[in-house]
């Protein structure tokens, strides 16, 4: 159903919701046959009751969306009192919240402490499905940044953009944002992450407003420095204040990203303090708003952050630049791909906003010399810093590649000629089967794809061009507008896939008895710009690089030596040996790394271990070789997750292909230290018995939420593990062929942007090389980076608890279901009600803060405002 | 002005410029004679982990009563880096006059000057050089001085530094360049090296003041007064920073302190970084309050046979190749041994397995320079950092006094310095970037009041760091302390002298009064007046026997005006973010001093009015409105009268007051801090 006439329903929906209530609690609690009189002071007591009900429940919700909040230094001030005011540091924080609202004080990321994965799971409460703040393809090299603006307000003015990457990528998915819940003209959302047009308005008045002031204060500014960063952010404010009056709104946020800012530059309580302040006093500002808003009752404000912040006034954040030891000859020598540009600050094509694809040139390539933009062949993604994505290009293409330059050399012996061409086939044999598979799979989805296009083109044209004032208040203008977007970038893919293919075909396509190397063009076998297919294990712990200083080698047999003819990398062992001279700061260690993981699948881990049913997704994390482990997930019938932790160690793949590891017993030092960490609280005395057992993601969180890792054992399961999702389910029924060909594509773009594998820094490192980043960082799966903030406080009709400190832990996951509880939206059973299924909202795997709902625990119609029947 | 016409001066320009840029070094050798080598004092053993508890080691400070009603407060620190001073190495460092009324309150309390005590009149030799065009070099040390020191800020009138800059900018442009280069370079010198030294001691002097905040137990100055102190000092360096609202203090004061940070920070990881891709070793240098402001870098002599020929690149770290450079094979300077474990990680000597390595130091940085660490000293080129801050003086110097463009007349210049600016800059090219002044100045502070570095490494910076210096007015290290030690007893002296520091304080008094006794217009014309006499005439009323009276109450209603700006501005709702006893109690001086309150006091009632809930502190706004007497007070009771969302019993109390049948109303004794009552009812 397109926006605009799911706006029209939700309108006239919600608006009737406004005043049907009443009258539908009537209909579910007067029955017929109770017409005498007793029963009818009954019925009316009950009327009352579940009238009373039906509106105890927030009517509007004011969103503030804080960057990187961390829940322990907003509770400390919020305690701590000033001396100079006599209240508390953060009075408004105190006043509304502490006073007179409900905080977790357990509330934690759920992945990684990174902004655009952790909004994702907060907007939509589904599992996670974007991965990072950037992701790439693998196959085409294309970036989906989702933290840049420019992009969407550049292309916003030829219409050429409407949302936020990350939400293309969302409603790609069919996962609604928590805004979408509420009708067009009855929501304000400000600028976040996850914006759905452009704010062009808000821009040029924020720029008129902070130069339209009284000249004393514009030139007391000027003297001082001005500050355009806070235009906007002022602007939003003044915006979300003047929306707060209209009565017809029923969602507004307010996106406040300062703290983050400053954390990052900063370690310093000072600067700290003296910008959660300024947010304190917004956040006043917000509550004084609607106290005077007509809504107030109804209203309630919800503070939440995406993440922690691992900050410390007594140290400084330290940078390590994974990209220089990729680049260096001791890392591979690889030309790299970033979507940031290093020492972005000093750098004068740094000013472009439109960041293009970055590539890191190394002279120290050992092939690929002055080749650096066509053939990278590495690809980081360093953007949450305390952790980096890496994607190396398919080992058996930089063999084949190596050997085709070889091939192509004149002077290459006969026999080491024949030989080379025999290895060239071999390898491409081992991997013609999937190779071809693959390739004829994405011809198949390419061609319904074609269609795809074809028809979009059509439903463009059909589009209106121009639109009224009040279809742009109804957001049509941007409903047609976005079957545009989709239209060009299906094309754009069309064409970026065609072109992996093509290459990739030309490869298969060369034979061994009619091969002539000399006119074989590389780049027409050898994908351009391309990763091509992600590396197992095998291919990591033994990845080729370059030629051999002897060039290439034959076995007795006249055969190629491949394990002699090419430089080879253990990637596992090298990046947990990175070590560093400069280390000047007391209790840090000099390893940057502490993590690495990966995705392994069931099939390669089954045989060695003693369990039967689990996931298809088997996590291996890595803390040095001697100290290993696998995270198992298993789905009880109810769709319960369930994880258990193995420790293993050195993990290795067989030269056919099996995987070798060793069971080893639980010790200190294994990856996420659960073992060993105080504050693991689990029942009994047996930790090994419990820790060793199969458990609920519940009880996973509840026994391990304040140990140092905190609930980092879910996090690497949510980051790593592959999620289900109708749009990418081909094997749903009822789906058409060309359908089922557009999940299959669907799936495989998000199957692509899959890395090699993920880098998690040790405490106080960090791989940022955009620039520094001393004051702090999160990324990781340390308490002090995924503990962040949910509060919230409310009028007197909504019911939420006052001066309640919720300690239970709960996750980002809870914060969606939530909300819709407390608006009345969710069946108990963690469905949304029907009106929001309609929207494509689905139920919700986190769990609901009972503590929050105003009827205890279980109440019926406090969660599901008189929607029983299943849809 | 064609180039035709100006270049025969441009080429004796050159001739000198070149021979002064030759025998600029000279001038730095000569005063590089004057370091001092004498090891440390020995401290009292401290928590080295709590820079609290070290820094009140070796600060203090003293008071001393001024006659009249005020106090003289000098930071005191006990400079261990020093050759040797007076006083068991206790230099006093910055003294700042708070002229109190002669009570204990501290509403009525104003500071007034600043005196960082190196900072002294030049001598006749250093005048003279610095007037010199195209001398970029000091000069020797000013002997002795037994002279009050002049003070570098009036905190109290800080606008009168801007306007006499006005003036002599004016002056500059007006009079003295049409008498062609030689005058103008020669006058324009001396200018930007008098503002210059001015600025290096300022910077000096607040970063003393910041590190005696950090000092334990209770501070002389409230936490406003060190906020507005330090802000006041930091808006020196811009050309109208005096002009700028006290209201702002607060929060300028904690965006520099905190881009202060920021940079180093930054500064702090670039240079780590850079020395580790390098293969180099960073080392930074923390001030006692535990804040690393510079650091140094160095190479292991062992390293040094390793990597011979290898590629180094000097980008941000602006010294040689230390891999190809052969003087470090046979160097005979300063060398300093450490232990490092297998893991190149440091560790004590008697560590297992610690393998000694020499190291050489090759350069050390400032770290709180916006952008890049600057190269302070270079170990193998004491020329190299000098001549990056030549840079930017060449190029100003050059151009404006010699080629006689400016960036505002000249617009192929205007876009070529724009573009060459914006480029260096970006990129963290160290030629023309903003000077090194204030990390020069700490780095001074900082090897004075280090104590942990060796003598000789100490001896050898200080050293060198003296030849780094552009400016004739700077005198050395150990002069400095002299100076300071002599100013100090000067200041004393006057401040107990009836006639000095008292009388002055009189003075000054009488001056605060002129608002008190003329309208606006009277105060532009006296203004104008003090501009015009460079500042000689300053109009002072007559002494009168109250004066000391009207001064009290007109300082403690500027102090609750400020007071409740500062609330108002800072909430939506005051009862939620303030006491509300403290509120009353501002509103009710206004209230009791409403014949004196003016507009501003006014304003601020009536937004504490809109801003607050609370029915007690609203009657106290209305009543103070109604006692205010001026149009804004009744203006704004008007409009809270005909306010609907207004309560309409406080309507009808503003329409009372706008008609004037509530003035019977009985107000609270106020009392003074001191106890003694000073109104009482209500007429």
């Amino acid at each position: 159903m397109p926006d605009s006439a799911r706006g029209d329903a939700e309108t006239r929906g919600l608006g009737d919701a406004g005043t049907r209530r009443p009258d539908d609690a009537v209909m579910f609690t007067v029955s017929p046959c109770h017409r005498v009189p007793a029963s009818l002071v009954l019925a009316l007591v009950l009327l009352l009751v579940s009238y009373t009900s039906a509106v105890a429940q927030p009517q509007r919700l004011v969103v503030i969306k804080c960057d990187g909040l961390p829940y322990d230094m907003v509770d400390k001030l919020a305690r701590q009192h000033d001396s100079q005011s006599g209240k508390s540091v953060l009075p408004w924080i105190d006043h509304i919240f502490y006073q007179r609202g409900a905080r977790l004080s357990n509330f934690y990321v759920r992945g990684m402490s990174l902004s655009a994965p952790s909004w994702s799971l907060l907007e939509t409460g589904q599992h996670l499905q974007i991965k990072g703040n950037v992701e790439f393809d693998r196959y085409t090299l294309r970036s989906y940044d989702y933290l840049n603006f420019f992009p969407l307000y550049l292309g916003g003015i030829v219409g050429a953009r409407v949302d936020m990457p990350a939400v293309e990528i969302l409603d790609s998915l069919g996962l609604p944002l928590l805004v979408d819940a509420y009708a067009h003209d009855e929501r304000y959302m400000t600028m976040s992450l996850f914006l759905r047009g452009p704010r062009y308005a808000t821009l040029q008045s924020g720029l008129q407003n902070k130069f339209l002031r009284p000249p004393k204060e514009l030139f007391d500014e000027w003297t001082m420095g001005f500050e355009l960063r806070n235009a906007l952010t002022d602007q939003l404010l003044r915006e979300t204040l003047q929306k707060l009056a209209n009565p017809k709104l029923r969602y507004v946020d307010l996106f406040i990203p300062d703290f983050d800012h400053i954390a990052h530059h900063n370690n310093d309580k000072e600067s700290q303090i003296f910008v959660l302040r300024q947010m304190d006093s917004v956040i006043g500002q917000v509550w004084t708003a609607i106290q005077k808003s007509p809504q107030a009752n109804e209203t309630a404000l919800v503070l939440v952050s995406d993440h922690g912040f691992n900050t410390d006034d007594k140290i400084y954040s330290q940078g390590y630049n994974i990209v220089k030891l990729l680049g260096s000859s001791a890392g591979g020598g690889h030309h790299v791909i970033t979507k940031r540009r290093l020492m972005l600050d000093y750098s004068i094509k740094g000013v472009n906003p439109l960041v293009p694809l970055i590539t890191t040139t190394t002279p120290d390539s050992y092939y690929l010399k002055g080749e650096s933009t066509v053939y990278p062949t590495a690809m980081l993604d360093f953007d949450g810093n305390e952790r980096a994505s890496l994607h190396l290009r398919d080992s058996d293409l930089n063999l084949l590649h190596i050997l085709l330059q070889q091939l192509q050399r004149n002077e290459l012996r006969p026999e080491v000629r024949k030989a080379a061409i025999g290895g060239f086939f071999s390898v491409i044999d081992r991997r013609r089967a999937e190779w071809k598979q693959k390739l004829t799979e994405l011809r198949n989805e390419l061609g319904a794809l074609n269609v795809a296009i074809e028809e979009q083109g059509k439903l463009w044209e059909l589009q209106p061009k121009k639109f009224t004032k009040e279809q742009q208040n109804a957001g049509l203008d941007d409903a047609a507008k976005r079957i545009w977007v989709q239209y060009d970038r299906w094309r754009i893919e069309q064409r970026e896939y065609t072109a992996y293919v093509q290459a990739l075909s030309n490869l298969l396509s060369l034979s061994s008895e009619a091969f002539t190397p000399s006119k074989v063009r590389i780049r027409d076998v050898i994908p351009k710009e391309s990763m091509g297919d992600r590396n197992s294990i095998d291919k990591l712990q033994n990845y080729v690089y370059g030629l051999a200083p002897n060039g290439l080698v034959l076995n007795g047999d006249g055969s190629l030596d491949l394990a002699r003819s090419f430089l080879r990398l253990d990637y596992i062992a090298m990046l947990h040996g990175v070590t560093v001279r400069n280390n000047v700061q007391r209790g840090i260690t000099n390893r940057p790394v502490d993590l690495i993981a990966t995705r392994l699948t069931r099939d390669l881990v089954l045989p060695l271990i003693n369990e039967g049913d689990i996931d298809e997704d088997v996590i291996w994390v890595s803390a040095g070789a001697d100290r290993q482990a696998l995270l198992l997930s298993r789905r009880g019938a109810d769709g319960q997750l369930s994880l258990r932790y193995l420790p293993v160690s050195n993990l290795r793949h067989d030269a056919d292909g099996k995987l070798q590891f060793k069971l080893i017993d639980w010790q200190a030092g294994l990856p996420l230290q659960m073992f060993e960490d105080p504050n693991l609280a689990v029942p009994g005395n047996n930790r090994v018995a419990w820790l060793s057992q199969w458990h609920t993601d519940t009880e996973w969180l509840q026994a391990l939420h304040r140990t140092h890792y905190s609930n980092g054992f879910v996090g690497l399961h949510e980051e790593l593990a592959r999620h289900h999702n109708e749009r990418l389910s081909p094997d749903d029924p009822g789906l058409s062929d060309r359908e089922k060909l557009m999940r299959h594509y669907a799936r495989r773009k998000r199957e692509l942007v899959e890395p090699d594998l993920l880098i998690v820094a040790n405490d106080h490192w960090n791989f940022d090389v955009r620039g520094f980043n001393p004051g702090g960082n999160h990324g990781s799966f340390f308490r002090i980076s995924t503990h962040s903030v949910f509060m919230i406080a409310g009028g007197a009709n909504t019911k939420i608890p006052q001066a309640l400190t919720i300690e239970e832990p709960y996750d980002s996951l809870s914060l969606m279901p939530t909300l819709l509880a407390l608006t009345g939206e969710l069946r108990d059973d963690n469905t949304p009600a029907p009106r929001l299924l309609n929207k494509g909202f689905r139920r919700f795997p986190g769990r609901v803060v009972k503590e929050l709902l105003p009827n205890g625990l279980n109440n019926k119609h406090t969660t599901t405002n008189g929607v029983n029947a299943a849809p | 002005m064609s180039f035709q016409r100006i270049r025969p001066r441009q080429r004796s320009a050159s001739l000198v410029f070149a021979f002064l840029l030759v025998i600029s070094p000279i001038f730095s050798t000569i005063s590089r004679a004057s370091g001092f080598n004498d090891p440390p004092t020995a401290a009292p053993t401290v928590d080295e982990t709590n820079p609290a508890a070290v820094l009140s080691q070796i600060m203090r400070l003293e008071r001393i009563e001024v006659e009249g009603g005020a106090e003289l407060i000098t930071v005191f620190a006990r400079l261990d880096g020093l050759e040797s001073t007076n006083n068991d190495k206790w230099v006093p460092l910055v003294s700042i006059l708070r002229d109190t009324l002669g009570d204990n309150t501290v509403e009525n309390n104003r500071l007034r000057y600043v005196w960082p005590l190196t900072y002294t009149r030049p001598s006749l030799k250093q005048k003279i050089a610095a007037a010199i065009p195209f001398f970029y070099a000091r000069v020797g040390n000013k002997d002795r001085t037994t002279r009050t020191p002049p003070p570098a800020l009036d905190l109290a009138s800080p606008e009168r530094e801007v306007w006499n800059k006005i003036f002599w900018a004016a002056l500059q442009n007006i009079l003295l360049d049409p008498y062609g280069t030689p005058i103008k370079a020669s006058t324009s010198s001396y200018r930007r090296n008098t503002s210059d030294y001015r600025k290096s001691h300022i910077i000096r002097a607040l970063s003393v003041l910041a590190l005696y905040q950090e000092v334990e137990g209770q501070s002389a100055f409230s936490r406003d007064e060190m906020a507005t102190i330090q802000a006041r000092l930091m808006l020196t360096d811009k050309a109208f920073g005096g002009l700028v609202d006290d209201s702002n203090l607060q929060s300028y004061y904690a965006k520099r302190t905190a881009a202060t940070r920021d940079a180093r920070g930054h500064n702090w990881e670039l240079l780590r970084q850079r020395a580790e891709t390098e293969s180099l070793y960073f080392e930074p240098l923390v001030m006692p309050d535990g804040s690393a402001t510079h650091a140094f870098l160095w190479v292991a002599k062992r390293d040094l046979l390793k990597q011979q020929g290898a590629r180094f690149s000097g980008r941000f770290l602006n010294i040689a190749n230390p891999w190809t450079d052969k003087r470090l094979l046979k160097w005979d300077g300063y060398v300093e041994t450490r232990y490092f474990d297998a893991d190149n990680q440091p560790v004590a000597s008697d560590a297992p397995g610690a393998e000694a390595v020499e190291m050489i130091p090759l350069g050390l940085y400032g770290l709180d320079n916006p952008k890049i660490p600057m190269l302070l000293v270079d170990f193998r080129d004491n020329y190299n950092p000098k001549k990056r801050e030549m840079s930017r003086r060449v190029i100003n110097d050059v151009t404006r006094n010699v080629l006689s463009v400016s960036k505002f007349g000249n617009m192929p210049y205007f876009l070529g310095k724009t573009v060459f600016d914006f480029v260096t800059g970006r990129r963290g090219m160290d030629i023309s970037q903003p000077s090194r002044l204030a990390t020069y100045s700490q780095l001074k502070l900082l090897l004075a009041l280090n104590k942990a570095m060796e003598p000789a490494l100490r001896s050898e910076v200080s050293g060198r760091l003296e030849s780094i210096s552009v400016n004739p007015f700077e005198n050395g290290i150990n002069a400095e302390a002299n100076i300071a030690l002599e100013q100090y007893a000067a200041l004393v002296a006057f401040a107990k002298d009836p006639k000095g520091l008292a009388a002055k304080i009189e003075q000054d008094r009488r001056a605060e009064m002129l608002p008190l006794q003329h309208g606006s217009k009277a105060q532009i014309a006296f203004r104008v007046l003090n501009v015009l006499t460079f500042g000689k005439y300053v109009h002072r009323e007559e002494r009168e026997g109250d004066m000391e009276h009207r001064l009290d109450i007109a300082r403690r209603l500027e102090y609750h005006t400020r007071f409740l700006e500062q609330i108002a501005k800072s909430s939506a709702e005051v009862d939620i973010t303030w006491n509300l006893d403290d509120v009353k109690r501002s509103l009710q001086f206004i209230a009791d001093h409403g014949e004196q309150a003016d507009g501003a006091a006014a304003a601020v009632t009536a937004k504490i009015f809109a801003r607050t809930k609370d029915n007690e502190t609203r009657r106290t706004c209305l009543d103070g409105l109604a006692r205010i007497r001026s149009s804004k007070a009744r203006n704004e009771l008007l409009r809270i009268s005909k306010n609907i969302d207004v309560d309409q019993t406080l309507r009808d109390l503003a329409s009372e007051y706008l008609r004037g049948v509530r003035r019977d109303q009985p107000i609270a004794v106020t009392t003074l801090g001191g106890g003694t009552p000073i109104a009482v009812g209500q007429p």
